[in-house]
């Protein structure tokens, strides 16, 4: 899990329980639900999700220029090639 | 001395690999991708304009039609039944999404067509069904993935994916077709490469009651979707799903169960199933 890198790269997918974290340039994706129950596995799953949410918070903070909102990248409109 | 297909297909490079696959397509009887289809058929694709740059891949867990006109799959064809499903909810881990090197470079998609779109990388054969490490792997191929609204991807189609797991496990062994639709006369484009679909949809064919259906959802946010007979859904798509499956079972439309978005856990913005669905 530490070769998480949040920002660096557009491959990443982990899962933690039924929580699916997406590594994209622009964002993170975090989907899903997970029981944090009282036990290891509850445990476990914590610090995973943690230790995703701390690499965010670090990342986001170490960035100086950071935007109030990203923009997308708009898409093209073309005319439907199977229809 | 004859080597089934996929013993060849690890002795070709991959200029060789995309060269096989496209003579001989998966038809041949010791192909690994017979498993995924009903009755060993894979799904046929009835419009023309939609077979164009179309190529055939065989992976473990699934077989996929990808277009080279829209970057994407066309169909994904899986074969799901209770022992996978188990084995896949046993396997947790990292994955990496990827282009798929089999295509040419020309046809396929990159990860940096998606980057920055707003738009999520949407399985069509779902991560969640696959039972082993290689399997998963290669369900992060861009062959395998559309232009998904996160809020689509994230919620009501995580929920069909999960009904479509948990009917597998009741029922032992299912048939499923996943893939986009392409409506209307102007499309929205990624990057000047792939295409987004203004739909998406999940065909379902289950042997144990001899019925089958399709669930349809826009590729927009929000839980509104709609079910269809198998014959609705292939004259809609152009596409036959099943192609063996008999004109009785297709015409009448098995009643799919509710998709459970979030384990069920999705509080008070429900699944809704409705009779017609607008582009959005």
């Amino acid at each position: 899990m530490s070769s998480f890198k949040p920002y660096q790269n557009e491959e990443q997918s982990l899962a933690i329980d039924d929580v699916t974290v997406e590594n994209r340039l622009d964002r993170i994706s975090v989907y899903g639900s997970v029981e944090l129950t009282r036990d290891r596995a509850g445990l476990q799953h914590a610090k995973a999700l943690k230790e995703v949410i701390d690499a965010v918070v670090t990342a986001l903070e170490q960035d100086k220029n950071l935007p109030e909102h990203i923009e997308v990248k708009p898409t093209e409109k073309v005319k439907n090639p199977f229809s | 001395m004859f080597l089934p297909a996929y013993k060849l297909i690890k002795l070709h490079s991959l200029v060789g690999l995309a060269a096989l696959l496209l003579s001989a397509g998966c038809s041949a009887k010791q192909s690994p991708c017979r498993d995924h289809f009903e009755e060993g058929q894979a799904p046929v694709i009835t419009n023309p304009n939609l077979a164009k740059k179309t190529a055939m891949l065989c992976f473990e867990g699934y077989a996929v039609t990808h277009s080279g006109i829209s970057r994407t799959p066309i169909w994904s064809a899986e074969h799901l039944t209770a022992r996978r499903i188990e084995e896949a909810q046993q396997l947790k881990r990292v994955n990496r999404f990827h282009a798929e090197e089999q295509l040419p470079p020309a046809d396929r998609a990159e990860l940096a067509d998606y980057a920055r779109s707003g738009f999520d990388r949407g399985h069509m054969a779902p991560n969640g069904d696959m039972p082993t490490e290689n399997a998963q792997y290669e369900s992060f191929s861009l062959a395998n993935i559309v232009p998904q609204s996160p809020k689509n991807n994230q919620i009501l189609w995580e929920g069909i994916e999960a009904a479509t797991r948990n009917l597998a496990l009741e029922d032992k062994d299912i048939y499923v077709v996943t893939g986009p639709i392409f409506e209307g006369n102007n499309l929205e484009r990624l990057n000047g490469r792939v295409l987004v679909p203004t739909f998406v949809y999940k065909a379902i064919y289950d042997p144990a009651r001899r019925q089958a259906a399709a669930y349809v959802t826009p590729n927009a946010p929000g839980m509104e979707y709609q079910t269809l007979s198998i014959a609705e859904l292939e004259k809609r798509i152009n596409v036959n799903v099943f192609p063996k499956l008999p004109a009785e079972i297709k015409a009448v439309k098995m009643n799919l169960p509710t998709p459970t978005p979030h384990g069920g856990r999705s509080g008070k913005n429900k699944p809704v199933e409705v009779d017609s669905l607008e582009r959005q």
